[in-house]
């Protein structure tokens, strides 16, 4: 119900507007349209006199949306791959998550993406795929303000 | 009422899952966990073909994937005062209970029009007015909602036959 009192307080100020179109009148006329509130018992304080509540309101209702979608919501926060600024070598943290991550994930029977001849600790094969540069793992690094830089483990120098 | 709404769903995957045929995976763990599921607010009707998902994220610990899945679904809120079609599950002295998809209804004594009577010596037990209007199991039968109670994941309402056009339906 209060879009429609909004939408008709749009109108009426435009309709005024048309009628008496005197630019110092301008300041005159909130008074006058505040007084018109006043008496019809208010209208929707959110609702700015100088925005006028127009278009499609499918539209409105999926910007209002948008925010609530987080998988999109993340990816505005990547920063773009000719624009990273932090070391091109992998950190010693990088590299001990990395390779524990991958040892835990072929432990539990995630294809393996090399010849492994024979080798049975999964440690070693992640090793191996480490230094093949086989790992299909990417190092996100967050910076201070929430953006995060995106490095795969094969364009890391080790 | 049906609605169309937004949602998120994060999914795991174990780690043997990885592999070529990832999306495919979680879209079939998507509709299966989700279409058929009620909140306590509303049941997923049917989930639309196009959606977001976001970047695995390795699981501190376990090794497994995690996905955040961004889609759009069809979904049936019941409202008070809404009309529906139900079929009957079972049949009491002091009424009888009503499927109606994923809500279960109830239709008690009071609610039922004074000449249908319970029929306890029936083969099986019916309400009826000894006429036309037979409600046995698995009579398919128009109520009203008179009122709702949601819990964590199950809706209950309560129905009434006392109006115009309400009652069993004719087969």
């Amino acid at each position: 119900m209060s879009d429609y009192g909004g939408d008709d307080g749009g109108f009426d100020d435009g309709g005024y507007d048309s009628g008496g179109a005197i630019d110092f009148d301008e300041e005159a006329e909130p008074e006058v349209m505040d007084d018109v509130d006043d008496a019809e018992g208010g209208e929707d304080p959110e609702v700015d006199d100088n925005i006028v509540v127009s278009g499609d309101a499918s539209a409105a209702a999926a910007s209002k949306d948008k925010v609530k979608n987080s998988v999109d919501a993340e990816k505005e926060k990547k920063v773009p791959n000719e624009n990273r600024t932090t070391t091109p070598y992998m950190t010693k943290y990088e590299k001990a998550r990395v390779l524990g991550t991958r040892a835990l994930q072929i432990s539990g029977n995630a294809p393996v993406l090399i010849d492994v001849e024979g080798m049975t600790d999964p440690l070693q094969i992640a090793a191996k795929e480490l230094r093949e540069k086989k790992i299909p793992l990417v190092v996100r690094r967050y910076l201070p303000d929430g953006f995060y830089e995106d490095w795969t483990c094969e364009e890391l120098l080790i | 009422m049906f609605f169309l709404k937004e949602l998120e769903k994060t999914i795991q995957l174990h780690p043997s899952y990885f592999g070529p045929l990832i999306r495919s995976h979680i879209h079939k763990e998507l509709l299966q966990k989700e279409e058929g599921s009620s909140t306590g607010k509303y049941t997923i009707v049917c989930i639309l073909d196009s959606f977001d998902i976001s970047d695995g994220q390795v699981m501190p610990g376990s090794g497994s994937a995690e996905y955040t899945v961004h889609y759009k679904a069809i979904v049936w809120r019941p409202y008070k005062g809404e009309v529906m079609d139900g079929i009957v599950t079972s049949i009491l002295p002091s009424g009888f209970f009503v499927d109606c998809g994923s809500l279960q209804a109830f239709v008690g004594r009071n609610m039922i029009p004074s000449d249908i009577k319970f029929e306890g010596n029936a083969a099986p037990p019916q309400w009826t007015d000894g006429a036309d209007q037979v409600i046995e199991k698995g009579t398919n039968i128009r109520i009203k909602i008179k009122g709702i109670r949601s819990e964590v994941d199950k809706m209950y309402a309560v129905g009434t036959m006392k109006e115009d056009y309400l009652g069993p339906l004719s087969q």
